[in-house]
This record gives structure tokens, C-alpha cells and sequence, in this order.
């Protein structure tokens, strides 16, 4: 007999038929489903049900709601659970076996990939990226809305070495910009974010050692003031005039942004820009050529790129023990790297569609992973 | 039964009669309730020991690989951090402390000797309520309403008395903070959480006085100020001390309200109108516990064991405190 | 320094609540005047309006006048707290100030009237007050204790000296012994009959026999009934109220047939 369905428009108008094969199914065997003979998998497309548990950045969150949503609505028998509690915590959950997948805006850690292997069995875990958002440099500054900045500007500043905001540094590059002589307020998060990790990591590597720092989730300096997650960094910036900070794009609103010079143009924060630089930046994971950790390219000339982004992973097994589980992890996961699922978080969190190069082969991978687990 | 049947008495056996069982449930009840508080004391004690026991026997160097946050070289060791915090802590605790008590003492005093009884009823009830208002909104509350409306003040502060070291304004800068997340905002939203919490216990206190010292200091000619002194204040000492550990006790692992409130930073800076010159345990934990690994994770535990050590220091200071002049309380 | 009080026309309300109604009687400097009656008939509230201690309760109020040498003592210039300064009082049950020790409780009303004292001339005037109210040589090797580390006779001629200690012209005293054994009570009696050389004593008591033994004068407060209100049925010599009293209640009440 066959359960896998075709069609997801069979899915969601046959419910109950759904409910009932699944039923008959682990009546009659409880242990294998019946592997995908012919063609490529359409992901999705899998009867899926049960609960299935992330966990991990607070960054993918507002995304993870809109995937969360459509997939359950198309899967109603499946019950998908995602808790924000932060990218070490995801992976700590992840390693430890209590969640299915994790969600982390860092790959993992030699360590880390060396306690997969006690996880996931001899093939590990690898990293997928599967949300991608522009870091803005935002400023509330009366009367400006965009400002040119190269990066060792950019990182004088949030070093304190540029302190008032009509400073040759900024004003050389704003010619017909009104700066006033006012003083240039700093501000950064007080938690350890993978916000501030990308950030810091740009200006460490762009900067031309204007960023004395190594990039860290953890804010370097003891200048400026201190907002806790992206909100309470906006709400800083909002609220005070000369003030200077980072945050996702997708939240900064009616704040000024800087507009960050690559090559020798000025690229205003963009999700297409992000994906442009995303591109040009190589995979760097230390598990195989399924492993698609980044190493973020932030030099990057490539035209329209913008070098400031973060790039969240979604950790996952390259093998499960348990089909079912790794039925619901592949067929989630493989709707969020499609076009479609990218295109939600688009429009639901600002966050910057994949390639569909990439995409595709995140979906090759994710099919891999559920056939090696005999799904 | 007619009326010949009475008895003088009722036959109640010498041995276990009804009263018994329930007299030794509860008793095995109220042990056990007793009981379970110092196993989970020691419980939780364990727990911090155990689970922070590989950061605080890493070498400094073995966490500085594995934590991005412990920094030797920059002088932010996990001990150099936990002695930032722990100043940090103590500091807006203290400034909170300074605050609250006074105002909590005139409130409540207001509500127990001065108020007319139905305004103090109601005065009353009001303080109850701020008491379970949640520390979220009162973070809330203070770094979009109060923190703002501050700034003036510490611009104020900073110009008038900057000759003071805890009003300095900054070196670099000649500025006091432009957004006003500074200790001392922070010590001031911790004292509005802390005082319903004292008020409520050190009303409780006042109105315990006896009338009977009430009325003899004021047939001595007392008035009512220097009848409070004679008679409520003493006897409510040790209430008043207890109150305020209990809010020091609230002030000192407050997490959400200094962590929307504060631009941290790690110092030993007694200049409360500055940012990003201090940090509190509790805030710094619920910063960087979400992204942290295991061996962070280790860290921030150690730093929780810290913050464990000072409230049990507090408590034990507190209890002194009260009992060095128990013979003269107001209990025998 | 002590004085004469003439009460005319006293009427005693708590709120709208008459307590105790038109009393009028004269108090003599040097003497000691008894208020007796039965529970409730209001000889403790007029007790408490001679140093307007009333007025702690809420809604406590007179009318009519307390005279204290000449002087209204309700007049609106009055301060309450002048009037016990003047008017000490010593209450039903001990009531020393726990956190005080046996010195400091005797100090304590001097020290709001004039502050500090040198200690030479705190020590004597502990001294002087402790032998005034016949303790001195009880606590004399003790006096750093707490004042409820006394018995409970001592512990009320400590409060006696307490009184006394701030020099006042009147001293109330309202049921001082009830709550004695009578071996102490014994040595408040001898105390108040040493204490009216110096002050005007009024003294509310239930035991008939006190009244009669420390007395000169005695009054007799009657209730007609719940919700009534007291009154001052007569009051006259100690000796002629308790041999041959001129109103019937009162030789009910004294010869034990009523209350």
C-alpha cells in the first residue's frame, strides 16, 4: 500500500482519508514507511504526524511562525513546536536529543560537531542555512535618512575614536549632508546575539584594523548605551536623537540607515543585497559537502552586495534514528529552504530569499537525509 | 434519650481517641513542610555547586577558548566578571535600598498612625496592587516612560553637582548619558518594585504596636511624631529590618526590569550617571544564557552561585542585626 | 506645682455616641479622688478627658470644661500634648517600653521635655524618681535592664516614676492594680498615699475596699443600661459615701446588691 501523496491539494482536502491511512499504516507495520521509489521527493508531500520539536535562535522566530503555520495547515495531523531560547540553547537542546532540529545563528563548534557524532551516529550533524537578513546600521539623526559609511568608519565610531557626529570621517563621504556638532551615541545589545556576532565579524574584517576586536556575540567595548534584543535597541534609537546602532533590517522602521560602501559603491541595507553577498561568500562546514556553514564574505565587491547580514542555520542530523522524526525534520525543513518558504519569511520577517540554486540544494540534501534514514 | 440519660461526664477511652490521627497528621504534615525546605535548599545549593564546578576549576584559559564573553586579556576573567557583577549588584541594590526604605517607612507609617481609616484602607490596598504588577511591565514602563523623563535630571545633576564622583559627568565626552539607562534609573524603577513589598510588611509591623505603649508615650506628653519614635519604632525594629531584607532580597535578584533598563557595561565605577558602567548578575545571566554553550552555561551558573552566597550574607546580616538587641524586642 | 481641676457640665461623645453625660465635680489639689462604678459607666473615659488621652480614639470628643487652675483646658490655644504634659497618667496594665532599659523608661519623658540631659544630672534624677516611687532599692544594681525584665508591681511603679519623672501637676491613674497580685498591690497604695504630698492624684478603681483605704474623696459613676449613658451619681468625703451614702445606687453598688 501506499501512503505517500502526491498532491498536497489531496492533502488538505482529504484529511480524514489521511488520518485513516496513517492509522491502517502503523497497524500493519509500525517501524518503515515505505521509501520513495520514483523521481525526486516532493517534499511536504510525506503524511506526516505527530510532534515535532525545535528549538534554538530567537532570530528565526517571526519566520518560524509563518513556516509554522503553512506547513501545519497543510499537515494537520503534524504539531510543530519551536522554542526561542536562543541559538546556544537550540544547540545544546539539539545535542542532547530533546529537540529534533535546532535553529542557530552560529554553526557549530569543533566540540559541538564532535558531541554529533554521539547524536546523530558516525555521520554527524551539519549546518543549513536557511535564513539570511541585512544588518542595518541605523541612526536617528533629525532631518537625515541615509548616510555613506565605509566600514573603518563605521567601526571608529562604534569604537568611540569618531565621536561627534560632523567628524571629517562621515562628513567626507555625505558631501551635502547638514551633520550637526552634535555627539554620536552608540548603541549595542547587553545580550550575546548573533546580531551582534555578524556585525562585529563585518567590522573585524572589513574595517582595515579600524575594529580592534575579534568578532563576538558579545559586545567588545564599554561605550555607549546597551539595549536588550533587537527591540530595545530600536526603542534607544527611536527615542534619542544622535544616536547610532544595529539591528535587523526588516525592524529599524522610520530610522535613519547608513548605506555601507563595497567596492566603490554605496549599498543601502537590502534583502537582495544580502543574498547577492551570501552568494559570494563559500561554504565553509567541517562535516563533508553536505555541511553549509558560511564563512560570510564580508569584503565582498560584488555588485549590490551588502556585506553586513546574518546568516541563521538550521542544525540538523545527516541521519535519524527514528523515521518518523526524520520524516517530519526533512519534509519542514525542506518546505522552509524552498522558494515558497523563503518567500513567506520574506514577507513575514524581511529576511532575504536563498538562491534557488541554494535552495535546491539544501532540498537534495534534506531528501538524502530521509532516505539515509529510511524514511 | 430523656433527660434522666444525661451523663456528667462523656466516656472518652484513656487510649487513641478521634483527635489523635489528626493531631499526628499534622504534625508529620508541618515536619515534612519544614523538611522540604532545607532539602530544597540544599538541593538548589548542590545544583549551583555541581553544574558550575567545570567553570570554576577550568583554567582561565580553557573557558576564554570555549566562552566569547571571558576575556583574560582584556581583565574580564569569570572571576574578574563575577567581582564587576557582584559591585554592580550591590550598587543598585543599595541605591534602591537608599530610596525605597525611607519612602516605604513614610507610607507605611502614613497609612498605620497618620491616614484617616478609610484612606488608609484604600492607600493600603493600592500598595498591595503595585506589588503584583509584573517586573516586565515595570521594565517596560521604565525605559520607555521614566528613564526618558530622567534624563533632564541627570543632565541637571551632571552640570550642578558633577564635582561629586557619583555625578560626574564623562571624561571623554563632558556629557552625562543621553538616554538615562544608568544605575541610577535602574536603582530608582528597583526601589518603585521593592517598596510594596516593604510598605506592606513594615504596615503589618507598625499596626502591631501595642496600644498600650502607643498611649503611654503620648500621656507623657509626646507628640505623635515622638510617640512613633518612643513606641513604633522600636518595636517594629526588627520588622522594619526584615522588611527591607526582603525587598534588598527582591532588589538584589531582579532580572527583567535592570535588563530593559540598564546600558551594561563591566566596571567598578561608583558614577551612577554614567552608562555601560554596570551590570547586575541576575541581568547579566538572562543577557547571555540564551546564546551561550555548555561551558557558558557553567559560567553564568557560577555567577548565579555568587549571587546565592550574597543574599545568604544578607539574610545572615540581617538576622544578626535583629538579634543583638532580641532581650529588648518588643516579643517578651 | 500641683493643682485644683473643676469639671462643669462634661459631656463625652465617641462620634455621634453620647458615653457620658453632664458631669460636673471639683478636684482638690493634694488629695486623692476615687471614681468608682460598675463596668462601662464611663469612669475611665472621664478619667481620660482630664489629659484629653480621649482624643486618641477617633471620633472622641467633649463638651462642657475641664478646669485646671482657672485654665480651660479644652480652650482652642490648648495643646493636647502641653495639657499631659501637666496631666500624667499611669494605666490599667504595665506598660513599660520594652526596648527601653529600667533608666531609659524613667528618662523617657524628661528627654522630649528638655532633651538631654548631662549624665551626672540624668543619674540623680533617675535616682530621686526610683526612691519617689519606692523602687530604687528593688533595681538599683539593674538599672541597664529592660523594663520587662521587672515583676509586674514593679513594673507599674516603674511606669509611676515614669510619670512622675516629667514633674506633672496631676497624676491619673486608671485601674493601677487590677492587674496586680495584692502584695503589690499593696506597695502602690503605700506609694500613692507617700505620692499626694507632691501631686493631686484621681485614681478609677473596681475594688471598693481601695477606694476606701487611699481616698479622700470618691465619686460614684452609674449606667441606667446598655446603650445609656454614664453618669456621676454623687460624690462626696470617701468615708461618708461608703457609711451613708445620699442616693440609693450608691449603697447598692457599695454594699454589693448591684454591679
Amino acid at each position: 500500500m501506499n501512503i505517500a501523496l502526491r498532491s498536497s491539494a489531496v492533502v488538505s482536502a482529504t484529511a480524514l482519508t489521511l488520518l485513516l491511512t496513517a492509522c491502517s499504516a502503523s497497524n500493519e507495520n509500525p517501524t518503515t514507511t515505505p521509501p520513495n521509489s520514483d523521481g525526486p521527493a516532493t517534499s511536504g508531500a510525506r503524511a506526516l504526524s505527530g510532534e515535532l520539536n525545535g528549538a534554538g535562535a530567537s532570530t528565526q522566530q517571526v519566520a518560524m511562525e509563518a513556516w509554522r503555520a503553512k506547513f501545519q495547515a497543510d499537515n494537520p495531523g503534524l504539531t510543530i513546536n519551536y522554542d526561542p531560547v536562543g541559538s546556544g540553547g537550540g544547540r545544546t537542546q539539539f545535542l542532547d536529543g530533546s529537540v529534533a532540529w535546532a535553529g542557530s545563528d552560529a554553526a557549530l563548534s569543533a566540540d559541538e560537531y564532535a558531541s554529533a557524532l554521539d547524536r546523530c551516529g558516525a555521520d554527524g550533524a551539519i549546518n543549513l542555512p536557511v535564513y539570511v537578513s541585512p544588518v542595518a546600521v541605523a541612526f536617528n539623526l533629525d532631518g537625515v535618512t541615509s548616510l555613506n559609511m565605509d566600514a573603518s568608519t563605521i567601526a571608529k565610531i562604534f569604537d568611540g575614536k569618531v565621536t561627534t557626529w560632523n567628524d571629517p570621517a562621515i562628513a567626507d563621504q555625505n558631501p551635502g549632508v547638514a551633520l550637526p556638532d552634535a555627539a554620536i551615541t552608540i548603541v549595542h545589545r547587553s545580550d550575546e546575539s548573533g546580531t551582534t556576532k555578524n556585525f562585529t565579524d563585518y567590522l573585524a574584517k572589513a574595517s582595515d584594523g579600524a575594529w580592534p576586536y575579534d568578532a563576538s556575540g558579545d559586545w567588545a567595548n564599554d561605550l555607549g548605551e546597551s539595549g536588550q534584543g533587537t527591540a530595545g535597541v530600536i526603542q534607544i534609537l527611536s527615542s534619542t536623537s544622535g544616536t547610532i546602532g544595529y539591528a535587523d533590517e526588516s525592524q529599524v522602521g522610520n530610522l535613519g540607515v547608513v548605506s555601507v560602501k563595497v567596492g566603490d559603491t554605496y549599498n543601502a541595507p537590502s534583502a537582495e543585497g544580502a543574498a547577492i553577498a551570501l552568494e559570494a561568500s563559500t561554504p565553509a562546514g567541517q562535516n563533508g559537502p553536505n555541511d553549509l556553514a558560511y564563512t560570510l564574505d564580508r569584503t565582498t565587491t560584488a555588485a549590490g552586495a551588502y556585506p553586513i547580514m546574518l546568516s541563521s542555520y538550521a542544525i540538523v542530523c545527516q541521519k535519524y534514528d527514528d523515521a518518523t522524526v526524520a520524516a517530519n525534520v526533512t519534509s519542514f525543513l525542506a518546505y522552509v529552504a524552498s522558494q515558497d518558504g523563503q518567500a513567506a519569511a520574506a514577507a513575514a520577517a524581511g529576511s532575504a530569499p536563498i538562491s534557488p540554486d541554494l535552495s535546491a540544494k539544501i532540498l537534495s540534501i534534506l531528501e538524502g537525509i530521509a532516505t539515509a534514514s529510511g524514511v | 434519650m430523656t433527660i434522666t440519660d444525661k451523663r456528667d461526664t462523656y466516656d472518652v477511652p484513656l487510649t487513641a481517641h478521634r483527635g489523635f490521627l489528626a493531631n499526628s497528621a499534622f504534625t508529620g504534615l508541618s515536619t515534612f513542610a519544614a523538611t522540604l525546605i532545607l532539602v530544597l535548599l540544599a538541593a538548589v545549593a548542590t545544583f549551583l555547586v555541581t553544574e558550575a564546578w567545570p567553570a570554576l576549576t577550568d583554567g582561565g584559559a580553557v573557558l576564554a577558548d570555549k566562552v566569547e564573553w571571558i576575556k583574560p586579556a582584556a581583565g574580564e576573567s569569570l572571576i574578574q566578571i563575577i567581582g564587576y557583577l557582584v559591585f554592580g549588584t550591590v550598587l543598585i541594590s543599595g541605591i534602591a535600598l537608599l530610596i525605597a526604605t525611607p519612602l516605604s517607612i513614610g507610607i507605611a507609617l502614613f497609612i498605620s498612625h497618620y491616614a484617616p481609616r478609610r484612606l488608609a484602607a484604600g492607600l493600603g490596598y493600592l500598595i498591595d496592587l503595585l506589588a503584583a504588577i509584573p517586573s516586565v511591565v515595570y521594565g517596560l514602563w521604565g525605559s520607555i516612560v521614566l528613564v526618558p523623563a530622567l534624563q533632564p535630571f541627570y543632565q541637571w545633576l551632571g552640570s550642578t553637582f558633577g564635582w561629586i564622583p557619583l555625578f560626574a559627568p564623562d571624561p571623554v565626552t563632558g556629557v552625562v548619558s543621553p538616554t538615562g539607562r544608568v544605575a541610577l534609573s535602574a536603582g530608582i524603577v528597583l526601589a518603585i518594585m521593592i517598596i510594596p513589598i516593604v510598605t506592606a510588611v513594615t504596615r503589618e509591623v507598625f499596626l502591631q504596636t501595642p496600644k498600650l505603649h502607643e498611649e503611654a508615650a503620648l500621656a507623657m506628653g509626646a507628640t505623635r511624631w515622638e510617640m512613633i519614635r518612643m513606641a513604633v519604632f522600636p518595636f517594629g525594629r526588627s520588622g522594619m529590618i526584615g522588611a527591607t531584607m526582603l525587598g534588598l532580597g527582591r532588589a538584589l535578584g531582579e532580572t527583567m526590569a535592570v535588563f530593559m533598563i540598564l546600558s551594561v557595561g563591566l566596571s567598578y565605577s561608583f558614577n551612577i550617571i554614567q552608562s555601560g558602567e554596570h551590570n547586575t548578575i541576575a541581568s547579566y545571566i538572562a543577557g547571555q544564557f540564551p546564546e551561550a554553550n555548555s561551558y557558558g552555561v557553567s559560567a553564568l551558573i557560577a555567577m548565579g552561585l555568587a549571587l546565592f552566597i550574597i543574599t545568604l550574607l544578607v539574610n545572615i546580616l540581617a538576622r544578626w542585626i535583629v538579634s543583638r538587641r532580641s532581650e529588648f524586642s518588643g516579643a517578651n | 506645682m500641683t493643682k485644683r481641676i473643676d469639671v462643669n457640665n462634661l459631656n463625652v461623645y465617641y462620634g455621634g455616641f453620647l458615653a457620658v453625660e453632664d458631669v460636673s465635680l471639683a478636684i482638690e489639689p493634694n488629695s486623692v479622688t476615687a471614681l468608682i462604678g460598675p463596668s462601662g459607666c464611663g469612669k475611665s473615659t472621664f478619667l481620660r478627658t482630664l489629659n484629653r488621652m480621649h482624643e486618641v480614639i477617633p471620633g472622641a470628643r467633649v463638651e462642657g470644661e475641664v478646669l485646671m487652675d482657672g485654665t480651660n483646658l479644652y480652650d482652642s490655644s490648648v495643646d493636647p500634648v502641653a495639657v499631659r504634659r501637666h496631666v500624667g497618667m499611669v494605666f490599667q496594665r504595665p506598660n513599660p517600653f520594652p526596648t527601653m532599659s529600667i533608666a531609659e523608661n524613667v528618662m523617657a519623658g524628661v528627654k522630649l521635655n528638655s532633651g538631654r540631659m548631662p549624665k551626672p544630672e540624668s543619674e540623680e534624677l533617675v535616682e530621686a524618681t526610683l526612691r519617689g516611687a519606692n523602687l530604687w532599692d528593688e533595681v538599683k544594681d539593674r538599672l541597664g535592664e529592660p523594663g520587662s525584665s521587672l515583676s509586674g508591681g514593679q513594673q507599674q511603679r516603674l511606669c509611676i516614676a515614669r510619670a512622675i519623672a516629667i514633674k506633672p501637676d496631676v497624676l491619673l491613674m486608671d485601674e493601677p492594680c487590677s492587674a496586680l497580685d495584692p502584695i503589690s498591690t499593696l506597695a502602690i497604695e503605700d506609694l500613692i498615699q507617700d505620692l499626694k504630698t507632691n501631686y493631686t492624684i484621681v485614681i478609677v478603681t473596681h475594688n471598693m475596699q481601695q477606694a476606701a483605704r487611699v481616698s479622700e474623696k470618691t465619686g460614684f459613676f452609674n449606667i441606667a443600661g446598655a446603650g445609656k449613658p454614664g453618669k456621676l451619681i454623687e460624690m462626696d468625703d470617701t468615708t461618708t459615701i461608703f457609711s451613708a451614702p445620699s442616693e440609693k445606687a450608691t449603697e447598692d453598688y457599695i454594699s454589693g446588691r448591684f454591679g
